[in-house]
């Protein structure tokens, strides 16, 4: 009875990919090559560096994605989980010789455990309040970075030293000093951060997780702890965003406190539902709306409030319309579009209409 | 429902982008009228002085347009909601402007590449990369940020560029590579809190923005409050302040009637500090009132009204515009009017110092023989000594030192009426301040003698 | 711990804190009753308002009641306009959806804040109600009547809208609104017409507050519109359900705040309050049971 059960088991069902998959994966390891090999040689410094802050925040909104498409369960405190792993980095890079990916471990688990103190209690609530307490601990948080700063090689637990007249940078790895190096040392742990949610969304948490969203009594009825697999999708998103953290000290080398204002988690928030909270490639749209554009227009001259603006249509766009983002939008609207061309040019060479 | 949707969706862009068309046009004809509406007795007087001075002379061929291969420098600074400084560059780029239509440096005109950052280290650090490797800049003329010098220094250091800037982080002053034209806001404290002690007080109660740089900030004032046997209280409050009462009272109670309060903000939070202690009855409850720089604008002295009349002592770096009539004021106003029509703050400190930032360039480029490089445009900024701005109280020094604290001497102004004026004339910045003594070493104090009035 | 003499004026500048969050608290929450919506573009939209009255009155030298006038009826239009353009297609959705496209109007206004009323260096706005130049003394320190009237106004919209909504035709046809459109429209209510009233007297609230909180705290666009943050800690602990709760609640949070100013150890963390008792009263209030917000709660 068990092992009949076990071979019907949609996961030993879904195990074997099908066309439409391999080619994603294709098409999505072609351009993870191209980013890594080509990208650097290929853009400026300016461009560069912004890539770089765009892999550091793909794993931020991999992370709220996660946990706002896959559980249901809306943050608006993601710069502030961002803050604890980028302190947590800071001061054990300041304060010891360890290797960098042990650091970043550390960051990670860290504020794994930041994350599941602030979730126990929190789970207690749901849907807006959820969403208000969070908002609610980002304010805390913010207003005990703005006392307590950022690790900047001073001594004692807190590590910051508010006289300094010289301020040290952060350091990096030894392999990655140089901004291209770099850029491409945060890819592969951004790739690695893409991969772990992965792995949990194809194997039960995932399942867990859809059934959750689905609806939590039917989830209840069929035997699944909710508690626990909520618990455990902020304790990974929690996660990733520690090491996150980690990889953004070592980018911009110095940390100020007005850098993780409580307003951010709400745009994070913004671009995340932009970008589309079902789909992997969503973190990447939104990570791109976040710190590309803003670069990108910097660089045209164009004030970043029109990008404010953009984004709170965006916002709205999305919960009204499009509910999958942009990143379910775009590839069927040029799907459309392209049908559309099609049918257009298959008429012409007819002459008369059909 | 879609096309519903995608008409909501349009109509919300369209309403957006009408509001910005129409706003755009009022807000800048607004900004302009207010900049010659906010000094109306000053203006009257010396804008009929400006109108016939002849900006011309702001370059050596007058009337004769450059038309040679440019010399591009660059400059960073922040532009982000509650804080821009991008007046600064704007008018360092009005001056090339006049220069450029008057001969131009030996014949080449100067472009000036303004990037801005919303104080994100990321991105301050990538404006550095697209100037120098995309933009090609052989200079940095300009850079006026919360926290650039922090993030830069190595990098301007690395590729050997002498930056002329408008300082604010520590970096800026306590490095070889950036001499700034303005104390910044340690120094610009210590003139607000040695004015106060030079008044007798018994207490010091200094109150800044928990902004980067606090503890290197206090440091200062700390120092003299020390040497003079004050005692001195260290205030910080997170901007932007949302209570401003509250703060009121814990500055009057912790400086007690024989007191000073000096704040160290930026003008809008600073005005809403001192507008609280007023509707509060506060104001006469210490013996003086202080404030660093950036308070020193006319539209702070409008907003406060006359209760604030020889109460509010603020430090000024520049000379003020309103009481100063010399050829080289005259000059900056004249060129603000003419080619400065993005300076929106009008004539005021942040003009100033993007006046005096381009003319100490211009008057180094001016010395190049040569090829116009990254090395022999830099070694000219370095080597610029004793030269007379016109705008500070002391002959300006680059010079080869460990760090750079130029200007060190200052004026205090007073609001009266609507517009701050002098209440005391250039004084020394005391070298108790343990950097301000260690420059003054360095660079020999026979050249930091003031010599303006 | 300092002497009591040096809490006392903290008590009365608490007071007046305690009444700039209740009106935005009250009126997030009178808001969130009639329309099912939690509204956080309150703050934005009356710092638009502000912003356009000071226009007015300094650059086009218009009367100070005219001003006020344009700035109530700026955003009582948003809001309407939004109230009508977004209020039928999210109607059936969570109260959490409203409340996150709520957020994306806040950051199309504070987008065109910023860039209509920039922040050069060396401005700074401000603006003054008449009631500024009098007021009375209480512990060595002046109330101005500014303050008072906020007080006075979050009472009286605590009294008055809990008592429009409970008793009146019109303020029972919102409530039954806010719990379910369809169903309303169907016993024959004019949903159209009622949802419209809601939006405007929303938007009209958050002009009045607006001019207040511009007078009382600061007229720039960053403070006035992320003000809704604090304010929210009042909403929260009441649940969003009972006014008083939420005024009493913002008073005690105000109080708070300002009373650990003189306590030199904690001054620097007085700005966490709202959030730290927001936090501890939901967690407190759940402890026994889930706390979630279902449409059938208004």
């Amino acid at each position: 009875m068990r092992a009949t059960l076990e071979r019907a088991s949609p996961a030993r069902i879904a195990r074997r990919p099908t066309r439409p998959q391999l080619i994603k994966g294709g098409v999505t390891a072609v351009l993870l090559l191209f980013a890594f090999f080509a990208l650097p040689e290929l853009l400026s410094l300016y461009y560069v560096d912004t890539m770089t802050q765009v892999a550091v925040y793909s794993i931020v909104t991999l992370a709220l994605g996660l946990l706002v498409g896959r559980v249901g369960l809306y943050s608006l405190g993601q710069a502030a989980v961002l803050a604890i792993g980028a302190w947590a980095a800071a001061r054990l890079l300041f304060a010891t010789t360890q290797p960098y990916p042990l650091v970043l471990l550390e960051a990670g688990l860290i504020t794994m455990l930041a994350g599941l103190l602030i979730g126990l209690p929190a789970l207690r609530l749901r849907g807006l309040y959820l969403a208000l307490i969070t908002l609610m601990l980002a304010g805390s948080i913010t207003v005990v970075l703005a006392t307590v700063n950022f690790p900047n090689g001073g001594h004692g637990f807190l590590g910051y030293n508010g006289g300094l007249l010289h301020i040290p940078p952060i350091r990096r790895p030894s392999i990655a000093a140089s901004d291209p190096a770099y850029f491409r040392y945060s890819m592969v742990v951004a790739v690695l951060m893409f991969a772990l949610v992965l792995a949990h969304i194809k194997t039960r948490p995932g399942r867990a997780w859809a059934a959750i969203r689905q609806s939590e009594p039917a989830a209840l009825a069929a035997g699944i702890n909710i508690w626990f697999y909520k618990l455990w999708a902020f304790a990974l998103a929690s996660f990733i965003t520690g090491v996150a953290g980690g990889v953004l000290a070592g980018a911009i080398h110095y940390l100020y406190s007005i850098n993780f204002p409580t307003q951010d988690s709400i745009t994070l928030l913004a671009v995340t539902l932009m970008g589309g909270v079902f789909s992997l490639w969503g973190a990447v749209v939104a990570a791109l709306l976040y710190q590309f554009l803003p670069a990108l227009l910097n660089n045209w001259g164009v004030s970043a409030d029109w990008l404010i603006i953009l984004f709170g249509v965006g916002v709205l766009q999305v919960l009204t319309t499009a509910p999958a983002g942009l990143a379910d939008q775009v590839p069927r609207d040029l799907a459309r579009l392209g049908r559309f061309l099609g049918r257009r040019l298959r008429r012409r060479p007819g002459g008369d209409a059909e | 429902m879609r096309r519903n949707n995608a008409a909501r969706r349009t109509i919300l862009l369209a309403a957006a982008l009408a509001l910005a068309a129409a706003g755009c046009s009022s807000s800048s004809s607004s900004s302009s009228s207010g900049a010659t509406g906010s000094t109306p007795a000053a203006g009257s007087s010396s804008s009929a002085g400006a109108a016939t001075v002849d900006t011309s002379s702001c370059g050596s061929k007058p009337g004769v347009k450059a038309t040679g291969t440019p010399i591009p420098l660059g400059a960073i600074a922040t532009n982000q909601p509650g804080t821009s400084f991008t007046d600064i560059p704007n008018m360092a780029k009005a001056y090339f402007d006049c220069v450029n239509a008057n001969g131009g440096v030996n014949g080449h005109p100067i472009k000036l590449y303004i990037a801005t950052e919303q104080t994100n280290p990321a991105q301050i650090a990538a404006d550095a990369k697209q100037l120098v490797q995309t933009d090609k800049v052989v200079g940095i003329v300009g850079n006026t940020s919360i926290i650039e010098c922090s993030i830069n220094s190595s990098y301007w250091q690395k590729l050997g560029f002498y930056v002329i800037d408008s300082g604010i982080a520590p970096e800026c002053y306590s490095t070889p590579n950036s001499a700034a034209v303005n104390m910044g806001p340690r120094y610009s404290s210590d003139g607000a809190v040695q004015y106060a002690l030079a008044q007798h007080v018994s207490k010091v109660v200094f109150d800044q923005a928990n902004v980067p740089g606090t503890g290197y900030i206090a440091a200062g004032p700390n120092a003299l409050a020390k040497a003079a046997n004050v005692p001195i209280v260290d205030l910080t409050e997170n901007v932007p302040i949302t209570d401003a009462n509250s703060v009121a009272i814990k500055e009057v109670n912790d400086a007690g009637p024989n007191g000073a309060v000096i704040l160290n903000f930026t003008p809008p939070q600073a005005l809403v500090i001192l507008q609280a202690a007023q509707k509060l009855g506060l104001e006469d409850r210490v013996k003086l009132w202080g404030c660093s720089t950036p308070c020193n604008t006319d539209f702070l002295a409008q907003s406060l009204g006359p209760k604030w009349n020889g109460k509010l002592f603020v430090n000024a770096e520049l000379a003020p515009p309103d009481d100063t009539n010399t050829t080289s004021m005259n000059l900056y106003k004249a060129i603000l009017k003419q080619y400065g029509s993005s300076v929106q703050g009008g004539i005021g400190s942040f003009s100033q110092m993007g006046f005096t930032e381009a003319e100490i360039a211009v008057h180094a480029l001016q010395s190049i023989t040569g090829p116009y490089t990254v090395q022999s445009v830099n070694a000219a900024f370095k080597a610029v000594k004793d030269f007379d701005t016109g705008q500070l109280c002391q002959l300006w020094t680059y010079g080869d030192y460990p760090l750079h604290i130029p200007n060190n001497s200052d004026w205090t102004v007073t609001p009266k009426d609507g517009k701050m004026t002098t209440a005391q004339g250039c004084t020394l910045i005391s070298k108790v301040d343990p950097q301000i003594a260690q420059y003054r070493n360095a660079a020999g104090t026979a050249a930091n003698a003031p010599t303006g009035s | 711990m300092p002497p009591w003499v040096d809490f006392e004026p903290f008590i009365v500048s608490g007071l007046a804190l305690g009444g700039v969050y209740a009106l935005s608290g009250v009126g997030l929450v009178v808001l969130y009753r009639a329309t099912g919506v939690l509204y956080l573009a309150f703050g934005a939209v009356g710092a638009l308002g502000a912003l356009i009255a000071w226009s007015l009155i300094t650059r086009a030298g218009a009367p100070g009641w005219a001003g006020w006038l344009a700035c109530v009826a700026v955003a009582g239009a948003v809001t309407l306009a939004y109230g009508l353009l977004f209020g039928p297609a999210l109607a059936r959705r969570d109260p959490l959806i409203k409340a996150v496209a709520t957020i994306g109007l806040t950051l199309i206004l504070y987008g065109v804040m910023d860039l209509l009323w920039t922040t050069s260096g060396g401005q700074a706005r401000s603006l003054t109600l008449p009631t500024d130049n009098g007021g009375f003394t209480v512990a060595q320190i002046q109330v101005t009547w500014t303050q008072v009237i906020a007080l006075a106004a979050g009472v009286v919209l605590t009294v008055g809208t809990g008592a429009f909504l409970r008793l009146t035709k019109l303020g029972t046809a919102m409530r039954a609104m806010a719990n379910d459109r369809d169903i309303t429209a169907t016993l024959g209510v004019p949903v159209r017409k009622v949802e419209a009233a809601a939006w405007l007297g929303c938007g009209i609230l958050g002009g009045i507050a607006g001019l207040l909180l511009a007078d009382l705290v600061a007229l720039d666009a960053t403070t006035l519109t992320f003000l809704v943050i604090s304010s929210l800690a009042a909403v929260l602990i009441a649940r969003l359900r009972s006014i008083t709760v939420t005024f009493v609640a913002a008073i005690v949070i105000g109080l708070l705040h300002d009373l650990l100013t003189p306590i030199a150890s904690l001054t620097s963390y007085r700005d966490m309050t709202p959030f730290v008792i927001a936090a501890i009263g939901l967690l407190v209030l759940s402890r026994h049971q889930v706390m979630t917000q279902s449409r059938e709660e208004a």
